[in-house]
């Protein structure tokens, strides 16, 4: 399967990624319009920074074992045998939000504007490229690899 | 070889599929007393009106031909034969007894609602569970009619169940043994937010009173409630919600050893030979991860893949009414000796219980982004890192690791 590779070192924390993850839902308007405080502004990845103050970048991993499809009771987050991505369908989801609770690495939210669906990375599927974060990244902290 | 399983839930759903994925040509037959498979936590938006019964399904439509499984749907299971290696069960149309051999059987029949001792309550017209989609559809069709609805129990199926009748525009009481709703779930400050948006809603609640006796009209369609204190409340619809107990009435007399739930060992077998058992039945957990990822050990093993059921349960649970989410891990309530780290504003509600620097509990209200760590933590121990400037500040980041996959794991 296709994944986002992570290099940690090389992240500067510059949040380009959470940026053009963020912008490539809105539904118009351009990068410099954007405000950060709007509720639909919303990026599906984020950057931790852990006791020592390192930048630890935080995406969805499409994990082989995924807690959020096991979780999932309504049928909304899937495991795709084929592409081995997890994907999200909102308009099946019940909001119980068991997934977010059990995401053992704390990527998963509702969304801040309704609360009614996940918040969940979809590889950027429907744009046809690569995702947008690695495409905007400037230290290539992260990429796009074919693994196991 | 021949799968036999007995319930189209979680973990029957899941076994099958499971048993599919490993085994090509092996026979599947699913037998449930349910004509649908549905979610049961989603029950409550069916009562609600905002999901038919198709849209409470949590797989593909296509399901069973896909994964070439026979479902023999409406029939009841009655008796395992061990012996024989086969089951009986009952026609859901016709009445009649047949039976069906296996190979191996893996017991999926999840929980019943249980009924409380209480003088004068039985089942009729005007009472109801919640737990099938029959009963589902029976409060949907009562309730359009009923004056006075009760809801006995103000655990989350209680509370479910006002749920759905809230949107359907009704306003039932709701009568609970304890001080504070939810009290399985949440604290009493989270459990506050909820009954607030509840009684807002028209909703009237009833804490720390008794129900002493019940007393039916000659028709069971509408009664009184007497309470110890002696306080009366009439009734013409009345949901029992009052907690549940895996379904184990099938092996009465087939032999195979139970307590509460049935008695398996870490490969899920019960102790009949090729017999396994996989969620609420288990009476391990009643959660729904629970139930999947049992349902996939028992189907590992039933087709001779040794697995060992090694999950760590811990207690934990979301709710979510009103659009307000909360979470919960752990313990609810600090014990003697614990620290209670309490933060919270005008929308949200945040609390961690330690124990030696180890979260033992966790509450979360109105805001649960990211939070899935902390379930994680609470149940591996880990101790909070103290490097961060605050406790708020805990994540993953302190035990970040990839693997060479570029897996995420904790750091050890």
């Amino acid at each position: 399967m296709k994944r986002i590779l992570i290099d940690a070192e090389k992240c500067m924390g510059c949040k380009n990624c959470s940026i053009a993850c963020a912008h490539a839902r809105r539904p118009s308007g351009s990068l410099y319009d954007i405000a950060l405080s709007d509720p639909e502004t919303e990026s599906r990845n984020t950057i931790l920074l852990d006791g020592k103050k390192q930048y630890k970048p935080l995406f969805c991993r499409h994990c082989a074992r995924p807690s959020c499809a096991n979780s999932c009771m309504s049928g909304a987050m899937v495991k795709d045998a084929k592409t081995g991505h997890v994907w999200y369908d909102r308009h099946k989801c019940a909001q119980c939000f068991m997934c977010v609770m059990n995401c053992p690495f704390g990527v998963l939210k509702p969304d801040r504007a309704t609360g009614k669906y996940v918040v969940k990375c979809d590889f950027c599927k429907d744009r046809g490229s690569e995702p947008e974060c690695v495409k905007n990244c400037p230290t290539k902290a992260i990429h796009v690899k074919e693994v196991d | 070889m021949k799968h036999v399983i007995i319930g189209a839930g979680a973990a029957g759903i899941t076994a099958a599929k499971v048993i599919r994925e490993n085994r090509k040509d092996d026979e599947i037959v699913i037998i449930s007393t349910d004509d649908a498979v549905y979610s049961r936590c989603m029950l409550h938006k069916f009562i609600g009106g905002s999901r038919n019964v198709a849209e409470l399904s949590f797989i593909p439509p296509n399901f069973f031909e896909e994964n070439n499984i026979r479902w023999r749907s409406n029939k009841t299971v009655t008796g395992v034969n061990i012996k024989e290696k086969r089951i009986v069960f009952n026609c859901g149309k016709c009445g009649k007894q047949s039976n069906e051999s296996y190979d191996r059987l893996l017991l999926a029949t999840g929980s019943q609602s249980f009924f409380p001792p209480i003088e004068g309550l039985r089942p009729g017209p005007a009472v109801c569970t919640l737990r099938d989609l029959s009963d589902a559809k029976k409060i949907r069709m009562k309730a359009d009619n009923a004056k006075n609805i009760v809801i006995i129990g103000a655990g989350l199926v209680g509370l479910d169940a006002a749920y759905g009748l809230v949107e359907m525009g009704k306003t039932p009481t709701i009568v609970e043994m304890g001080q504070h709703i939810l009290s399985a779930n949440l604290d009493p400050r989270a459990a506050m937010t909820y009954q607030a948006k509840f009684e807002e809603a028209g909703c009237r609640f009833i804490f720390g009173n008794r129900v002493k006796s019940i007393e039916f009209d000659d028709f069971g369609t509408s009664g009184t409630i007497v309470f110890e204190s002696g306080d009366k409340l009439p009734t013409d619809l009345l949901i029992v919600a009052a907690g549940v107990s895996p379904a184990i009435g099938l092996l009465k007399s087939s032999g195979i050893p139970y307590n509460r739930g049935v008695i398996v060992n870490e490969y899920l077998a019960t102790e009949a030979e090729y017999v396994y058992a996989a969620g609420d039945i288990t009476g391990l957990s009643e959660s729904w991860p629970s139930a999947i990822s049992q349902g996939e050990i028992a189907a590992l093993n039933m087709c001779g893949i040794k697995s060992v059921y090694d999950d760590i349960l811990e207690r934990q649970n979301t709710v979510n009414f009103f659009d307000i989410p909360s979470l919960s891990v752990g313990r609810l309530n600090p014990e003697p000796g614990d620290v209670v780290h309490i933060r919270e504003d005008q929308q949200r509600y945040q609390k961690v219980i330690t124990q030696n620097n180890i979260s033992v509990g966790v509450t979360l209200q109105g805001d649960i982004s990211r939070s899935g760590f902390w379930q994680y933590l609470i149940k591996h121990k880990i101790p909070i890192n103290n490097a961060q400037e605050s406790l708020w500040k805990t994540s993953f980041a302190d035990s970040y690791e990839l693997d060479a996959n570029g897996e995420y794991k904790w750091a050890k």
